[in-house]
């Protein structure tokens, strides 16, 4: 029984495909502009104040990796794609059921665990094809410049975001079976992501009140440490994984038991 | 009232029921949607879910169909238990469900949407559905009209040639013809074993189609009967417009009712045969007349009072 899953994940296709050109558009412009600037990158170093960097993990600016690190991977890719996936995540179930498709579905010889498993497993075409077409996108763009990447770290730096992206879908995908609207489902959920990734920036600025953003899930990927310190922290992205089952076992907990 | 239902109860086959209520109930905090409902539905009937929109009839489709949850009471589809998730959704297999939203995913086309519920159930029966409700399969859902949606809907629904049909309001936005088709098309169905659930808040479609008849009013049961008592109760609404003034004495028959005579302009409810009403009509000099059904709120006033039990009984 697999009809939920294809048709999900025809319907990630296009927003994986406009993403990809986003990333695309992005690198274009960060790639180009490496070369110029290169040199003058001490001077933006001292410009910024130092819990900007720290916020951002921002190290290393005048290598490649710390460049780009920083230019895509801590914004774009950490809170940007971050958001994106809650946002889908928050639309899985609300939506079907404000627009009373849930109705139409659930008259299938279908359980309502396979309904949100199938829809949580259509999220591997955004994952593979972000994953796949923008780490390619990056290591052919640093090529092009005649920089390179250690392709391990590469792979690594998306890998292990793969955990992170799926406890953001995940925290939508609670919001989106607890609220009807899918409105305020994605509201919550957005603003829970963005909250929890500010909240873990800041407290790193302070070391004691690190513990502060331990509930984060942006504490246990960092971008930084893979691309410039080739650091693979395996173990923090298994943390992320189990937070991801919890999650959709909380909602595949909470959906089994509630009207529609 | 309580009587009658329970006369139908113990006159019934038990073993052969293919929807038992069993005072199912549910309330939203105050409200009330289903109250207390019982009743059964035989294999192989049409049976009527009859109430004015908003008496609670979604209700109880969504509760047998397990999408909501009975606050207390039960029932039972094709055996199961509606509160067994799993034997439940197992049972599915042998439901179609034409809900009164239609909520298709609307970038499909018609014919991507039905290969869609085939994975999930099945679809041996599709072709010969498609010859007889036509929705344009090759276009995409969300140009279709009304009635080109809900023709989709009912092609769903019978296509896994499931022994239960489940229809919410089945013909609100067909054009009379595709009514008509719906009906036969129903009562071959019938006639070839299936059982029918039928809602509707339209009096002569189901004194038309069905066999039996519940009638739901503000979430209680206020009826349940053969069709053709339900027909006696019934009668249509007439209204006449004569050449000239007219002795009411002489114009009453025994079979009209709630007569009412103003200048040359007589209103009743008639409760008989439509011929003998013609010929009646004909001996007196006409102007205009209209026969039409009555609506259900004054079929609850006249035969289950106001409050919605049934009065003298």
């Amino acid at each position: 029984m697999t009809a939920i899953l294809r048709i999900e994940s025809r319907k990630r296709v296009r927003g994986s495909v406009v993403l990809i050109a986003v990333f695309a558009l992005l690198s274009a412009l960060y790639f180009s502009m490496f070369p110029g600037i290169q040199e003058e990158m001490d001077v933006l170093e001292e410009a910024f104040p130092g819990f900007m960097f720290e916020l951002f993990r921002i190290e290393e600016l005048h290598t490649i990796e710390g460049f780009i690190a920083a230019e895509i991977y801590s914004f774009f890719w950490v809170l940007l794609l971050g958001i994106y996936f809650a946002y889908i995540g928050a639309g899985l179930i609300a939506r079907d059921v404000q627009d009373r498709r849930m109705d139409l579905i659930l008259s299938n010889p279908i359980s309502r665990e396979s309904v949100v498993l199938q829809k949580v497993g259509a999220l591997w075409v955004p994952l593979v094809a972000l994953n796949v077409g923008v780490a390619l996108i990056v290591y052919v763009g640093a090529i092009l410049i005649g920089e390179a990447f250690n392709p391990v770290a590469l792979a690594m730096v998306h890998l292990l975001s793969v955990p992170y992206l799926l406890v953001c879908a995940a925290t939508g995908l609670v919001a989106s079976v607890v609220v009807d609207r899918v409105r305020t489902a994605r509201a919550a959920a957005l603003g829970l992501v963005v909250v929890l990734w500010l909240v873990e920036g800041v407290s790193r600025i302070d070391p004691d009140f690190e513990w502060v953003g331990a509930a984060a899930p942006s504490r246990y990927y960092d971008h930084t440490a893979i691309l410039v310190h080739e650091e693979y922290a395996f173990g923090d992205a298994g943390i992320l994984l189990a937070a991801f089952l919890v999650l959709v076992a909380v909602a595949v907990f909470v959906f089994t038991r509630r009207d529609i | 009232m309580r009587t009658q239902i329970e006369d139908v109860e113990t006159e019934s086959d038990h073993d052969e029921a293919t929807i038992r209520l069993d005072s199912l109930t549910k309330r939203y905090g105050d409200v009330t949607a289903n109250d207390g409902i019982s009743f059964d539905v035989e294999a192989g009937e049409i049976f009527g879910y009859l109430g004015p929109n908003g008496a609670g009839k979604t209700t109880t489709i969504r509760l047998l169909l397990g999408l909501i949850k009975p606050t207390s009471g039960t029932a039972e589809v094709l055996g199961e238990d509606i509160r067994d998730r799993r034997a439940l959704t197992e049972a599915k297999a042998n439901v179609g469900y034409l809900p009164d939203t239609l909520g298709f995913e609307e970038r499909l086309t018609g014919r991507q949407a039905l290969d869609y519920f085939a994975r999930m159930r099945g679809d041996e029966r599709r072709d010969e559905l498609l010859e007889l409700f036509r929705p344009p399969l090759d276009k995409s859902i969300e140009t279709y009209s009304h009635g080109n949606k809900r023709m989709l809907g009912i092609v769903q629904a019978f296509m896994h040639d499931p022994d239960l049909v489940i229809l919410d309001e089945p013909t609100s936005g067909l054009d009379p013809l595709k009514q008509d088709r719906m009906h036969l098309f129903l009562e071959e169905e019938r006639d070839a074993g299936k059982t029918i659930f039928f809602s509707s808040h339209v009096l002569s479609e189901v004194q038309r189609v069905c066999d039996r008849v519940g009638i739901i009013r503000e979430g209680e049961l206020v009826a349940l009967e053969d069709i053709d008592d339900l027909l006696k109760r019934g009668g249509k609404q007439v209204r006449v417009h004569l050449a000239e003034p007219v002795d009411e004495q002489r114009f009453t028959t025994e079979e009209m009712i709630d007569v009412e005579v103003v200048d040359r302009t007589v209103r009743f409810t008639y409760t008989g045969e439509p011929a003998a009403l013609l010929e009646h009509l004909v001996q007196y000099e006409l102007e205009d007349v209209e026969i039409g059904d009555p609506q259900l709120d004054e079929i609850f006033k006249h035969y289950y009072g106001d409050d919605g039990l049934v009065g003298g009984e």
